[in-house]
C-alpha cells in the first residue's frame, strides 16, 4: 500500500475495494509540473481529471480584453477536471495552470467515462463528487449575484485556508469577482474592526 | 571538561531566492541532519552568502507576509535592510546590527534592501534566523530589539586574536545584548589570522558554528571552509576555534526547548489545532494591516 494522498483520497470517499483502487492507480500518471506550465489549453479537449497530490492548480477563462477569471483553485487533495469537455467530447472553455510546481496524477478520461457506466462503486463515488461539486456551484453562482465582497472573502478563507499566503492578491480578486482594490479594503475593514475590539 | 566535539559538517545548499532581495541558502530545516528539532530552538537558518546586488531604483526584498509563535533575529554583515511592520514599527539593520523581532502573536511585516543602499547596490551578507518560542511565550505581545553594532557588547580577545560580539547569551562573563526567552547563545567571532578562541557552552545546548568568512580549524584537527556550517555533538563543554586566514564566525547555542512543533510556512506552534487559529486569525485580520 502506497502512501499518496491520491490513495487515502480514493479510500475514504468511496467503498473502493483494493482491486478497484489499484486498477485506478494503475491507469493514472503521477507527474512533475513545473509553475506556470499548463495541463489543459482552452479550445482542447481534455483527456485527464487531475489530482494533486502536492502543489497548486487554478482553472480559468480569458475573456475578450484578456482578462482572466479565475474559476476554482486546486490545492493539495483536489480534484481538477472540466466535465463538460470531458463527458460531452466538447473543446474546453478553460485553461489549468500550475500557480506552484506541483505533484499531480492524470486520471485517464477513458478509464472514468468506463468504470461510470460499468462499476456501481465507482457510480456511488463519482455521484458523491458531482453532487458536492455541484453543490459548490451553486453556492459560487449565489454568491456572485449577491454576497457582498466581504462575505466572498470570508466565505473564500473558511475553504482554502492557506491560499491568502500562497497567491497573490490579484488571484484571489479574480476568483471573487471582485477588484482587488476591493479585495484590499475588506482585509483593511477587517483589520481596523479587530484593532478596534483590541 | 571535555571537548565538544563536530558531528556533521553541512556545505551550502544550491541557493533559492525569497522575494527578489535575498539569495539564500538555507540549512536549517532542509540540510540532512539539520532538521527543526536537531537545532531547537533554531528552528530556520537562511545563509545569504556574500552576494553582489547590482544598483535598482526600485528596493528589492519581500513583501507583506506574517509570522507567529517565534522569533526572526536577522544579522547583517554587509549591505542595508528596511523594515515595516504592522503595529507601525520599522528601521533601518545597517552593517554589524542586528534585528530581533519577537513576532509572538503574531505581526505581518516585509523588509526590502535600504532605499538609498538599493540604488548603489553592492555587497549583501545577512543571516536570518528563527528562534522558537517556548510554549508559553507563543501568544505573548509582539516586540523588536533593533541592535546597532555599536551597542552589542564586545570582548577584546588576548593575544591580538580578535573580538566576540555577544549578540545574546553569553561569553566569559559578558552578557548579551539581546534578551530571550530561553537560554542561548548568539555569538560573533572576528577572528584575525591564527587568532584563536575557547568556547564553553553546556553540554545539553545545540550547538552550531556558520563560517561567514575566512576558515576554521576546530579543536585543532578539523577545517571549516568559509560558507559551512558545523553542527556539534550534544556532548562535552569546550571547543576551540583558530582562524587559518582572517575570518568570521557565528555561533549559536541553545538549550532545546523540547516541546511539539507544529509548523506549516510562517506560523510555527505546538499543535495543529494552533496552526489552524494561526490562518484564521491571519484572514480575519487579527494581525493587522500593512500596505504592500
Amino acid at each position: 500500500m502506497n502512501n499518496f494522498r491520491f490513495t487515502h483520497f480514493l479510500t475514504s470517499n468511496a467503498q473502493l475495494d483494493q482491486e478497484l483502487t489499484d486498477k485506478i492507480l494503475s491507469h493514472c500518471s503521477r507527474k512533475k509540473i513545473k509553475k506556470g506550465s499548463f495541463l489543459l489549453l482552452a479550445g482542447e479537449k481534455i483527456q485527464h481529471s487531475f489530482f494533486v497530490e502536492k502543489g497548486l492548480l487554478k482553472q480559468y477563462s480569458v475573456d475578450k480584453k484578456g482578462k482572466e477569471h479565475i474559476l476554482q483553485f486546486a490545492p493539495e487533495n483536489w480534484l481538477m477536471a472540466d466535465r463538460e469537455s470531458e463527458y460531452f467530447d466538447k473543446a474546453s472553455s478553460y485553461f489549468i495552470e500550475a500557480v506552484e510546481d506541483s505533484e499531480v496524477f492524470f486520471i485517464n478520461k477513458d478509464l472514468i467515462i468506463q468504470l461510470s457506466k460499468t462499476d456501481e462503486r465507482f457510480i456511488a463515488f463519482n455521484n458523491l463528487l458531482l453532487h458536492r461539486h455541484i453543490r459548490s456551484l451553486q453556492k459560487r453562482i449565489t454568491q456572485l449575484q449577491s454576497a457582498s465582497a466581504e462575505e466572498r472573502y470570508l466565505d473564500f478563507i473558511q475553504t482554502y485556508p492557506d491560499l491568502t499566503l500562497r497567491v497573490p492578491q490579484t488571484h484571489i480578486a479574480s476568483f471573487l469577482g471582485i477588484t482587488p482594490e476591493s479585495l484590499s479594503r475588506v482585509r483593511k475593514e477587517l483589520a481596523d474592526r479587530h484593532r478596534g475590539r483590541s | 571538561m571535555t571537548t565538544k566535539r563536530i558531528e556533521l559538517i553541512a556545505k551550502p545548499n544550491p541557493p533559492h531566492f525569497v522575494g527578489d532581495g535575498f539569495r539564500v541558502h538555507n540549512f536549517i530545516p532542509s540540510y540532512p541532519g539539520l532538521d527543526m528539532k536537531r537545532m531547537d530552538p533554531f528552528i530556520m537558518l537562511d545563509y545569504n552568502s556574500n552576494h553582489n546586488f547590482p544598483p535598482s531604483q526600485i528596493p528589492k526584498g519581500v513583501g507583506v507576509h506574517p509570522h507567529r509563535g517565534f522569533e526572526t533575529v536577522t544579522i547583517a554583515y554587509k549591505g542595508k535592510v528596511e523594515h515595516h511592520d504592522s503595529s507601525g514599527g520599522g528601521g533601518v539593520i545597517g552593517e554589524g546590527g542586528v534585528q530581533w523581532m519577537t513576532a509572538a502573536s503574531g505581526v505581518l511585516h516585509k523588509e526590502y534592501h535600504e532605499r538609498e543602499w538599493s540604488k548603489t547596490g553592492g555587497e549583501f551578507q545577512m543571516v536570518q534566523l528563527w528562534v522558537n518560542l517556548p510554549a508559553k511565550d507563543k501568544m505573548s505581545p509582539p516586540k523588536y530589539q533593533a541592535l546597532e553594532n555599536e551597542n552589542i557588547a564586545k570582548v577584546t580577545l588576548p593575544n591580538q586574536a580578535g573580538i566576540v560580539e555577544v549578540i545574546a547569551g553569553e561569553y566569559n562573563g559578558t552578557q548579551g545584548s539581546a534578551s530571550t526567552f530561553s537560554p542561548l547563545n548568539m555569538l560573533n567571532a572576528k577572528l584575525e589570522k591564527n587568532g584563536e578562541v575557547e568556547f564553553t557552552i553546556p553540554a545539553a545546548h545545540n550547538t552550531a558554528i556558520l563560517v561567514l568568512e575566512g576558515s576554521v580549524q576546530v579543536n585543532g584537527t578539523e577545517k571549516v571552509p568559509t560558507d559551512h556550517l558545523a553542527l556539534f555533538e550534544n556532548k562535552g563543554e569546550k571547543f576551540t576555534l583558530k582562524a587559518l586566514e582572517k575570518s568570521v564566525i557565528l555561533i549559536l547555542s541553545g538549550e532545546p526547548l523540547n516541546e511539539p512543533i507544529a509548523a506549516h510556512g510562517p506560523f510555527v506552534m505546538n499543535t495543529r489545532a494552533e496552526l489552524m487559529d494561526a490562518f484564521r486569525d491571519f484572514n480575519e485580520g487579527k494581525f493587522g494591516y500593512l500596505e504592500d
